[in-house]
This record gives C-alpha cells, structure tokens and sequence, in this order.
C-alpha cells in the first residue's frame, strides 16, 4: 500500500532523512518510532506531498506521490503533528467543510460528518467553537478530520497526544479496529502505544532506519535465565553442549545462557531442559526474558550512534 | 471550480465570525461616509458661489466631485486592503492550516483564487456601501448612470490590485501584522510614486557642458522612467474613468496588476517546492 525507496529530504545542508527504504502492506499498522528530530514527520509529510522529497520516490496506492499528487491525496487521510483547525469555527461546520473538500457528496456529507464525530466522540461537542476546545478534544478533531470520507492510508503524526489516559485506550482501540480495511502509519513518543497497536515498528534516528521488525522478533532476546539446583559441574556440562549456546554465566543458582543469532528458541530451549531433567537436575524456573521496547530503542540508537562515530 | 467555491464561501464566512469583516465595513462606511459629506457640501457651496473658491464657472459635478470622491473610496483601500488580506494565507500558515489544505485533493489555484475572490467578495460589500451614497447623489442630481457606474468600477478595478498585491504578501508572511505592515509600505510606494513624478521637473535639468551623447542618454532613461513612474502609479489610471470616460488602456492596467501579482502568489505557495 505504502512503498518508500531510497528517500533522502535535505534542508539546506541539513540531512533529515537520509536514503530510508521501507513498505506498508494493506490492513498493516505500522508505528514510527524516533527520538525528536529523527525525521518522522518529515517522512510523513512527503508521504502526503506537503513536502517533495530530495530523492527517492514514495508511492501510495500505486500512486506517486510528486507525479500524481491528487491521486495521492485522495486516498490518504492525515493527522498532522500541529492539528490543522480554524479555530473561529464549530466542530460541525469544520468538519462539513474538510468533507466538501474531501469531495463528499452532499447527499453522503452529513451522515459521514455525523460517523466521524461518534466515532471520535465530538457528538455532544458539535456545536462547540474550536476555540473553546480543550487539547484533547482538538486532537479529536483533528482526528475525525482525517477519518472523515474513509480514506484506506491513514497517516497519523502523534494521535494520542495530549488525550486523558480513557481517551487514549478508546483511539488505540478505534486505530486497532481501522485496520482491518485501512492500513495506517502512525508515529509516536511512546513505547508502550507501539507494542499495543502496531504489527511493526520503524525506528528511525537521525533521518535512518536503524531498526525495522516486527515487535515480538524485536523485543525477544536471545538470552534464558535458568534457576537450577544440582551439581554445577553436571551443569555446566549440560549447558555447554549445544552449539547454539555461545557462552553461560553463573551467578548463584542462576544460569544465564546465552544463545546465537541462528539457535531458534523454541527447539533448544525444550531440549536443554530435557537433557537437565535427564541428568537428575532439578529445573525450577526457566525464565525468558523479552526486552523492553525502551531496551530495544535505546539499542537500537545506541548502535547506530556508534557506527556514526566509527565511520 | 467547485473547491474554489468551498474555500472562498469558509474565507468569506470567516470574516464575519472573526470580528475583522464588521470592523472593515465599519470603518469603511464612517470614512466613506464622512468623506462623501465634506466633499458634496464642499461642491455644492462651489456652485452657488464659484468665484470665491477661485473657479471660473461651476465646476463640472463629474470631475469636481464624483471622480475625487471614487478615487478617494479607492485610495482608502490602501488602508484597509492590508486588513483584508493579512490573514488570507498568512494566517493559514500561522495556524498549520496550509498543512491540511495542501494534503487534501485541492490544486493550488483552488486555494488562491479561492482566497482572492473572497476578498472581492468583501470590496463588492464595500462598494454597496459606497454605492448607496452614489445613489443619493442620483435621486438629488441630473447624472447619468452610466458614470455611476464607471465610478463604481473604477473603485472595483483599484481595490481588486490592492487585494491581489495583500494576497501576494500574505502568502510571503507567517504573520498577519508583518503581511499588513509590508502590505502597506508596498501600496504606498505605488501611490506616491504618482506624485514623485508629478513634482519632478519634465526635463532632466543637466550641466550644459557634457557631452551630448550622455545628455540625450540621460534625458531619454529620464523621460522614460518618469512616465513608467506616472503610468505605475495605482490611482492615475482610476481618474478618469471615475469620470465616465472609458479608456481600454487603464482598465488593462488594473487587469495586468491583478494576473501579475496572482502570478507571484502561485510562484509563492510553489516555493515550498524548491526549498528542498
């Protein structure tokens, strides 16, 4: 649905986005992932062609995004990171307006404006000044701004910025629904909102892509904690066998072993507790650690970080 | 045209659910007004008693009175045009609302002449207001319509270059009063430079003693930028045809002004595209 190749964005002589590559299949939800200035919204904004990139292309739907902009356009719905709202105006008449330009027929305008707003739950809101709105329920507009005329890309810059924590839950579980027809591309501060909505992550930093997967492949670790009792040498023994264990540590009754990149868990892990139980060693806990997405960010920055300075 | 329609109706909408489209009309019409009194009382003492006003016979009502005073609605533009047309793109800006129009199915024409003709759309309120003291004139004196009407249009034509320069600064600025003060410094140089060039000498005066290839060269650049300075100026044009005298040249000078300066408001909102 969402393809990007080799995308550079360059302002003056600063790099914000540097050659990133990735592709969003249909009914996927992919979260962004960056610190400040990593070029989320710089990748965003080309993908809505409110910016032209440097080089590289970036196609949505089939279409290109600096050839055929309209196109483009038609089939995205975006949420930009500032919300776009006249703010001398009403929530209804807003929207009513966003969905005259989103080419809505009149006959389909009001019970499209009339969804958007149950779903984002402006309803009791409607005859509201923006003005008077609070953070959260402006985000909300901003929200049912890109909902309205059910485009199949949504691109959402920080959607859950600034709602109480039972809005936030209600938008996850409403961009969890979207994407069963929808796919969506949305970035984000925080961690947590990630392994919760998204199927992949795309950590970016400094205009670079230093980590994309899936979040489980992402987080898992290739490390077991065991807590043993036994006779160590028996141990040790058993544990330095397979060839997928690269090297354990001791500390107490606490083994930590740690496996190589090619070793898949789920076959060795069994059969090292086999061997164990086997020997006579009795096997209390088998812990498997997942790291946290924190872990796997800072990781994933901290690595690239020392590539830069090696280079 | 559909879009244009949609953006210009929100536009026009907006002026008056901010209080800026009550406090231009106001203005306008007190002005206008007061401008409209003075000057017809001040006409209409010259005709009972021309000779103390140092006039040979009663002047003429067209060219004494109406053209002055349609020229004089016009010039008010100066004032009032940067009111009208800071927000227009500045303001769209300002607020990250240019994002969510320019990621939306709209051309860039759609936007700026939909935020042009709802500025027209507040000079054509402006001009029922001036038009409602040209009608009294009409109900009081023997004049043609037809010059009502030129009057009208010539108010029309100059407020339409007023707004399509605002709109062109406007989309330059990211803040309403920057896009207003520049707004105004630019239509005042365009004034003035009418009146420069009246005050200044018809010939180049030149030391007798130069050569006369530099004399004829100097002298013919003078003669030259002198009647560009005359031409260029915003009122001139609008003069005579406040009288009721039609001339192709000043209505395609008004005409010219408009396209260039839409011309520059396209290059403008397309410089997002070579910042890169």
């Amino acid at each position: 649905m969402i393809e990007v190749q080799e995308l550079t964005k360059t302002y003056g002589s600063f790099q914000a986005v540097q050659g990133i590559s990735f592709g969003l299949e249909q009914g996927e939800i992919v979260g962004f992932l960056g610190p400040n200035g990593a070029g989320k919204t710089t990748t965003m904004r080309i993908l809505t062609g409110y910016h032209p990139a440097t080089q590289g292309s970036a196609r949505i739907a089939g279409f290109d995004v600096q050839t055929h902009p309209l196109d483009v356009k038609k089939r995205v719905g975006y949420l930009p990171e500032s919300v776009p709202l006249y703010l001398e105006m009403v929530v209804s008449s807003y929207l009513n307006y966003v969905a005259e330009i989103k080419n809505i027929t009149r006959s389909k305008r009001k019970s499209a404006v009339a969804d958007v707003m149950e779903r984002c739950g402006l309803t009791h809101m409607q005859s509201r000044v923006i003005h008077n709105l609070s953070k959260g329920y402006r985000q909300r507009v901003g929200l049912a701004q890109a909902l309205l005329g059910n485009p199949p890309v949504l691109i959402l810059d920080e959607p859950t910025v600034g709602l109480d924590p039972k809005q936030i839950v209600g938008i996850r579980q409403m961009i969890k629904d979207l994407a069963k027809d929808h796919t969506v591309l949305l970035s984000t501060h925080i961690l947590p909102e990630v392994s919760m909505i998204c199927d992949r992550v795309l950590i970016l930093h400094q205009g670079r892509i230093v980590a994309k997967n899936r979040i489980d492949a992402l987080s898992n670790t290739r490390t077991v904690t065991l807590h043993l009792s036994g006779a160590a040498e028996t141990i040790r023994g058993i544990l330095d066998q397979p060839a997928e264990v690269s090297g354990v540590t001791v500390a107490g009754q606490q083994y930590t072993v740690s496996y190589t990149p090619e070793a898949r868990l789920d076959i060795v892990n069994p059969a090292l507790v086999r061997a164990l139980v086997q020997a006579g060693v009795d096997v209390q806990r088998v812990e498997q650690k997942s790291r946290t997405l924190e872990e796997v960010f800072i990781d994933a920055i901290s690595s690239s970080d020392a590539e830069v300075s090696h280079a | 045209m559909r879009s244009i329609w949609i953006i210009s109706k929100r536009e026009f909408k907006s002026y008056f659910s901010t209080p800026v489209g009550y406090v231009v009309l106001g203005t306008f019409a007190l002005i206008s007004g007061l401008g409209f009194s003075y000057s017809f009382i001040y006409y209409s003492f010259t005709t009972e008693t021309p000779a103390m006003y140092d006039l040979p016979a009663v002047p003429n009502l067209e060219e004494f009175f109406l053209s002055e005073y349609m020229v004089y609605c016009g010039l008010m533009m100066m004032f009032i045009g940067p009111l009208i047309t800071m927000r227009l793109l500045a303001e769209e800006r300002n607020q990250g609302t240019i994002e969510m129009l320019l990621t939306h199915p709209l051309r860039d024409r759609d936007i700026i002449f939909g935020k042009y003709f709802a500025s027209l759309g507040m000079l054509l309120l402006m001009m029922l207001t001036a038009g409602v003291n040209l009608g009294v004139v009409y109900y009081f004196v023997d004049v043609e319509v037809a010059v009502l009407l030129f009057g009208l249009l010539a108010f029309f034509l100059m407020g339409a270059a007023f707004l399509s320069m605002g709109l062109f600064v406007s989309s330059m600025c990211q803040s309403q009063i920057t896009a207003a003060t520049i707004t105004f410094a630019v239509y005042f140089v365009f004034f003035m430079l009418g009146y420069l060039a009246g005050d200044a000498p018809e010939t180049l005066p030149l030391p007798p003693d130069w050569p006369a290839q530099v004399q004829s060269l100097l002298t013919s650049g003078y003669d030259v930028s002198l009647s560009m300075m005359k031409n260029v100026s915003i009122d001139a044009h609008a003069r005579q045809m406040a009288q009721g005298i039609f001339q192709p040249a000043d209505v395609a000078y008004y005409l010219l002004f408009i396209v260039f300066f839409i011309f520059l408001t396209f290059r403008s909102l397309e410089m997002r595209k070579w910042r890169s």
